[in-house]
């Protein structure tokens, strides 16, 4: 990664933050399907794989929002399409230039300019896919041996497990990545 | 609980973003002055930990369960300034990563759980500690998400009090307090519970093995 791609990806960072702003003072559902229309042609062909991960996204709270909204002002009046579009369609758009965003520019390359923020952020996120196996190493574990459904104390004793074993493999986790980087050097400057 | 893109004004989230880089620079400054060769991969690890403990589902009566928040075991083993940090950090990934929650919201979702989260844990931990480590524990952890959820709530339900069309139509979220904090608060002080047993469970761990 070079000085250049750092300086680059940064400035793409404050465009998607500054459109993020923006996005939030348009209260028109035509200008937010307009730019929500130019995101998608310019996310070339990534364009619906990107919209298909945001749907899926925002599908549980957009939709229990949009509902509920329609319901209560169905029943006191004063039901308006417009509100529901506005806010899905914004909702949408910001979402998917979320996802655009971070599958063009990854995180440690647009911290560059802060080591610091770059070592915790790469070190977490290497850390972040060890720790879902062993979710899901749990889950898996606990429904195997689990022929009846399991009761709420059954439950909470998994529940607890599953936290002392995150709580333990990061402690020494830490501790392994502290020696790595100190036999590598990483704290002699 | 996370708030997602688009239901908060700009009224809402550019003041809650002053306040929030106010308490990152506190909290960053104590680790700063502190910042040695373990305290970064402890930072990393710990904002690890708190996304993974957000994939933990905490068992509800009924069957049912709920995400865990994991912010009061955070702030009881690592105190508030850490803890505030390393959940700021992950909420972030979650945004950008998984769009739960959202990059505008950040300041209000990392102010609500991290700091009041954690901030009432180990204040409750504090008043209650004498009456019992269990008992100070399992208030504190469900104390890190009621209150939490009532920060929230009430940042949710003055959106249409905040900005609105002049025929009165919401611009942003649409319920006001009067639905919010029932909605909000009534799920959450259940999953409070379940909360509770987890962080007691690895409380008692942690004691445990001296890190707390």
């Amino acid at each position: 990664m070079t000085a250049a791609q750092g300086r680059h990806g940064r400035t793409w960072l404050f465009a998607y933050l500054a459109t993020l702003v923006a996005a939030t003072f348009i209260h028109s559902p035509a200008a937010l399907a307009a730019l929500l229309a130019l995101a998608l042609s310019a996310a070339g062909a990534a364009r619906w794989r990107l919209l298909r991960r945001t749907l899926w996204a925002v599908l549980a709270f957009n939709l229990t929002i949009s509902a509920g909204y329609a319901l209560v002002a169905l029943w006191q009046g004063g039901f308006s399409a417009g509100y529901l579009l506005l806010v899905n369609l914004r909702v949408v758009l910001m979402v998917f230039l979320g996802f655009w965003f971070v599958s063009r520019f990854d995180l440690p390359t647009l911290l560059s300019g802060w080591p610091t923020a770059t070592l915790v952020f790469t070190l977490a996120l290497g850390q972040i896919r060890s720790l879902e196996r062993v979710v899901a190493d749990f889950r898996l574990a606990f429904a195997s041996r689990s022929a009846v459904p399991p009761r709420l104390a059954d439950r909470a004793r998994h529940a607890g497990a599953q936290g002392i074993a995150l709580l333990d493999k990061s402690m020494a986790a830490a501790t392994e990545s502290t020696l790595a980087m100190r036999s590598r050097g990483a704290f002699d400057d | 609980m996370h708030i997602p893109d688009g239901f908060l004004s700009p009224q809402t989230y550019l003041p809650a973003y002053a306040v929030a880089a106010a308490a990152w620079w506190w909290a960053a400054k104590g680790l700063r002055e502190r910042l040695d060769e373990t305290t970064v991969p402890r930072l990393a690890m710990l904002t690890a930990l708190a996304y993974a403990l957000g994939l933990v589902m905490v068992p509800l009566p009924g069957g049912t369960s709920g995400h865990a928040l994991g912010v009061a075991l955070l702030a009881l083993v690592f105190g508030l300034r850490l803890a505030f940090l390393g959940y700021s950090g992950v909420l972030l990934l979650q945004s950008l990563l998984f769009g739960a929650g959202g990059v505008t919201a950040l300041a209000v979702n990392a102010l609500a759980m991290g700091l009041v989260g954690a901030a009432a844990a180990i204040a409750a931990k504090k008043l209650l500690g004498r009456l019992g480590d269990t008992f100070a524990v399992a208030v504190a952890a469900w104390l890190s998400v009621v209150l939490p959820g009532a920060v929230v709530a009430v940042v949710l339900g003055v959106q249409p009090l905040i900005a609105h069309q002049p025929d009165g139509t919401p611009l942003f979220f649409p319920f006001d307090l009067a639905v919010t904090l029932p909605a909000v608060l009534l799920p959450h002080a259940v999953i409070g519970i379940g909360e509770a047993l987890l962080t007691v469970a690895v409380w008692r761990y942690a004691k445990s093995r001296r890190w707390t």
